[in-house]
């Protein structure tokens, strides 16, 4: 088996991407489907010691199936420790011992902003979304947000409609002023086509790397800001065979993560 | 006077048209029971919170129960956005109803407070974002930035929140309200002590004797509980930890049924106004679907150490 088999869909590179993010001994906040996916390729590979949990009032849950939600009865038998939503968003959360959030979105922007409210106008929106939920709170209080997008237009936004979810705001120092706490923010974009990384200074996503069969063009022509590339930027490294064992014979036995390809991660 | 009861005496007894009403659950312990008895005894003007809202909330827009709705999320899970919480936002069907939204650190701190009798609480999530600048029915009280007397930074304060009733589904309680609960919490805790008065649902009434066997999993005590229903499967098709699954073919209907407004209004006569009470709906719901079906939605058991408190 060559070290990187071709056979792998794109949600499970985009997995294999937000794994390794993930550094041993981080707790991780996670939701269902990619985030838990990503976590546990990293603590079944390189972070071991990596911890999760759910917003629900979950730490450490064993779950004997992928969880289809943050409250999935799955989380109950085997969890380490089951408290509230004050336990984890607020004891842990709010307390500054998260280190990785996982954020998806309706709209993001090139700070990082995410929508998940409404869009088009609050008042009368053309679609009203579920609204905030835990993203918030993990957007403004975990040390490194890793946002899932779809790469097109309509995800990605020069400006989302609603700010529900903080990523850098307005741009450089703004967090700051807010009083949000040093040293937190989103770190990397990862869609169906690339990975976007935050720039220290600017605090903008630039193209860091393309996944395979796509260009620094074709994604440089779906992304709605001008999108700076990285002088380094280069094609994505595709699942490790060690990662795509972990994912299909460990995690995802009944391949879960295929819905992810009708949703249009493709 | 004793306050087991039915839910239809609870709800009519201590349900108020204009009432405040916090209602526990988080994918777990949905009080259903008392959600459809609340449809069908077609109250109106409530005001509704808990963090992440499921499809019980949406079922309660859709009847047109309720007036305003204090919320940080509302979806179907694993079946997409809430078709009656969507129509009544964005086309006034059956009419539009009012919110406020928070997030799932602030409001059940905002509980916690209102619980504590703290009249409000510093709150480190929602500063900077769009969330601030959506205000309604609570309009300037919504939150309050201030600077820090400590330090100078800036912090968002959050109001406490004190409902008028909470509706809650636990595991089991005694006569007399003292509620267990295992599994994920969600807002539960802090939102029922926070109200001024306590609907326990449960799956059963053990003794005194058997709460204090494990006195640790009590989250309500019984002296702020008006009324105790025992109802099981009161949480269906949400599940209850160590009694049933929860039910997503059920799930799906729902979502089917809510897509249309009629669909939905002939989901309610058959589930909700078509069975007089909790026990018709399980024998309805045997009749459709096969006690077999019922069956697999049955927990096994595993369990550990029993617990013991003795010295």
């Amino acid at each position: 088996m060559s070290n990187h088999p071709n056979d792998y869909i794109k949600p499970e590179l985009m997995a294999c991407c937000g794994a390794r993010e993930i550094r041993d001994g981080d707790i991780v906040i996670v939701g269902t489907g990619f985030p838990t996916m990503s976590a546990n390729i990293a603590r079944y590979t390189h972070a071991t010691h990596a911890t999760l949990m759910q917003e629900s009032g979950v730490f450490d849950a064993r779950p004997a199936r992928p969880a289809l939600s943050v409250g999935d009865p799955c989380l109950n038998p085997g969890a380490a420790m089951i408290g509230g939503l004050t336990d984890v968003m607020g004891m842990f959360l709010q307390g500054g011992w998260v280190d990785v959030g996982f954020l998806a979105g309706s709209q993001i922007d090139r700070y990082g902003n995410i929508n998940t409210t409404a869009i088009g106008d609050y008042a009368k929106p053309k679609s009203r979304l579920p609204g905030s939920g835990g993203a918030n709170p993990i957007g403004a209080l975990a040390k490194r947000v890793l946002i899932i997008a779809l790469h097109n237009t309509r995800s990605l936004a020069e400006k989302v409609d609603f700010i529900t979810t903080p990523g850098y705001l307005d741009g450089p120092g703004a967090r700051e002023r807010w009083g949000l706490p040093p040293e937190t923010g989103p770190q990397v974009i990862i869609t169906n086509k690339a990975v976007l990384r935050f720039d220290k200074e600017t605090k903008e996503a630039y193209l860091e790397s393309y996944h395979p069969g796509t260009s620094v063009d074709e994604v440089v022509k779906l992304t709605p800001w001008e999108l700076k590339v990285s002088d380094d930027v280069h094609e994505t490294e595709p699942p490790r065979a060690e990662e795509i064992r972990v994912i299909r014979e460990v995690i995802d036995p009944h391949r879960m993560i295929t819905i992810y390809e009708k949703r249009g991660y493709v | 006077m004793g306050k087991v009861m039915s839910t239809a005496d609870a709800i009519g007894k201590f349900v108020h048209d204009g009432e405040f009403l916090f209602i526990g659950g988080y994918v777990c312990r949905p009080p259903f029971a008392a959600i459809h008895e609340i449809i069908r005894q077609k109250k109106k003007d409530l005001t509704i919170t808990r963090s992440n809202a499921a499809d019980d909330f949406d079922m309660l827009i859709g009847a047109g129960c309720v007036k305003r709705f204090i919320a940080t999320f509302i979806s179907l899970g694993v079946y997409g956005l809430a078709r009656c919480y969507r129509r009544s936002i964005e086309k006034g069907i059956p009419h539009k109803i009012e919110l406020e939204e928070y997030t799932n650190l602030s409001l059940p701190l905002m509980l916690m407070a209102g619980a504590m009798g703290m009249p409000f609480v510093p709150v480190k999530d929602m500063v900077g974002t769009d969330l601030m600048n959506v205000r309604s029915f609570m309009g300037d009280g919504k939150y309050k930035m201030i600077e820090s007397p400590f330090d100078g930074s800036p912090v968002m304060l959050a109001p406490a929140l004190h409902p008028d009733v909470a509706i809650i589904h636990v595991q089991q309680a005694d006569e007399d309200g003292n509620a267990q609960m295992w599994g994920i919490g969600g807002d539960c805790k802090w939102g029922a002590n926070a109200a001024r008065r306590v609907i326990v649902s449960c799956e059963r009434i053990v003794s005194r004797e058997t709460i204090g066997k494990d006195p640790s999993r009590t989250i309500v005590p019984a002296f702020k509980v008006a009324a105790v229903t025992e109802e099981p499967f009161g949480a269906h098709p949400g599940y209850t930890p160590g009694f049933y699954d929860m039910d997503l073919a059920y799930g799906y209907l729902y979502k089917e049924a809510s897509n249309t407004v009629e669909g939905f209004q002939a989901f309610l006569d058959e589930w909700v106004f078509g069975v007089k009470d909790r026990t018709e709906y399980v024998q309805r719901y045997i009749q459709k679907f096969g006690f077999a079906q019922y069956k697999k939605l049955q927990a096994k058991f595993d369990y550990g150490y029993p617990v013991s408190y003795t010295y």
